[in-house]
């Protein structure tokens, strides 16, 4: 009886971590109006509206801003989430001020825009996934970080 | 798109307080890169202000009497005009000799204290290769900074976190501590602050 009670919680906990995965996944595999918010107040002057670089502050800047589709396929996710989180020359650093699903969503939105107008390479196809596994709070998720027991005196 | 065009455009909307003129800041960002800025002459006194320097250490203003101290006003993760008046600033910096260094100061106050914490700051003045010897990056509780801005004539308005409205001023003190030169606006001129500070340093 208790070993059909474990099999049976496993089953349920499979089912919830597979639920949970996939509508994470899900969710962050499409372009949606939360990027395009977070991309309009935070990058839209500098950056522009196809991330060319010709926002209208571009042009009172010391350096111009990279166009996206020359720069970013380049570059990994962890590379781009970094510029982001602690900025660059004069493109601010976003972190703590954004969550990091907010600069999740800011990735996202320079991979979209590197993606307009050119040949993308195969890689970059599985890219939105990438991404969408990293936002997942894997340690919550799985148990990791709950916090011990305390011990009864 | 359409959310792209819709939002984001309005920045440093707020009216420049300065009790001696009534000044119209710029109304919206994307504007704001082509308008010039604005530099006016006035007179007003700043009284002596208690912060939160860059290291975690008290700054007190009153210690810059004698200098010729230029204030700028901004936030770290300003999108808009502020990384272009700090960059002005740096310029600043790297174009005064060292005399004139010893007659001077850099000042930038945060306009978001909610984010810009010591180590904040650290960081930003790290990023623009500011020398720590002559300029300081200040914070502070929201009551002491609401006073110096208001002294100082700099509307402030919170938008979201890590976004804020705010009046674009530098601003240039004498050595009594009285604010001469406001310029409003996204990049001052170099050579004109310099010009203004030289002025200063060489008038009684």
């Amino acid at each position: 009886m208790g070993c059909v009670c474990y099999v049976l919680s496993l089953v349920k906990r499979l089912f919830f971590h597979c639920g949970f995965i996939l509508m994470i996944l899900l969710a962050g595999c499409g372009r949606n109006e939360r990027m395009d918010a977070v991309y309009a107040q935070r990058c839209l002057n500098c950056h522009g509206v196809s991330g060319r670089g010709d926002g209208t502050m571009a042009v009172s800047l010391p350096v111009a801003p990279p166009d996206f589709r020359q720069t970013v396929e380049k570059k990994g996710n962890s590379q781009i989430r970094r510029l982001i989180a602690e900025g660059k020359g004069l493109m601010p650093a976003f972190e703590p001020a954004l969550s990091p699903s907010e600069i999740n969503d800011m990735l996202q939105m320079v991979r979209f825009l590197s993606r307009e107008g050119r040949q993308i390479s195969w890689w970059e196809k599985f890219d939105t996934l990438v991404v969408a596994h990293c936002s997942i709070p894997w340690e919550a998720v799985l148990g990791y970080d709950e916090p011990a027991a305390e011990k009864k005196l | 798109m359409n959310t792209l065009r819709g939002l984001g455009y309005c920045r440093f909307g707020l009216a420049f307080l300065l009790n001696f003129a009534s000044l119209a800041s710029a109304a919206n960002a994307p504007h704001l890169a082509l308008k010039a800025v604005e530099r006016r002459e006035v007179k007003l006194p700043i009284d002596d202000f208690s912060l939160i320097d860059q290291d975690g250490k008290t700054f007190q203003f009153k210690n810059l009497r004698g200098k010729i101290v230029v204030v700028a006003f901004v936030y770290t993760t300003c999108p808009d005009v502020c990384p272009l008046i700090t960059a002005a600033l740096r310029q600043v910096q790297t174009h005064l000799s060292n005399q004139e260094r010893k007659n001077s100061y850099l000042l930038t106050v945060t306009t978001d204290p909610e984010i810009d914490s010591p180590k904040v700051l650290t960081g930003y003045a790290k990023r623009y290769g500011a020398e720590l010897s002559g300029w300081s990056f200040l914070t502070g509780d929201q009551a002491t900074l609401k006073s110096v801005w208001k002294n100082f004539g700099v509307g402030v308005k919170r938008k979201a976190r890590g976004l804020v409205d705010h009046t674009p001023l530098t601003a240039i003190v004498d050595r009594h501590g009285v604010l001469r030169f406001a310029y409003i606006g996204p990049s001052p001129d170099v050579k004109s602050v310099l010009g203004d500070m030289r002025f200063l340093m060489t008038a009684s």
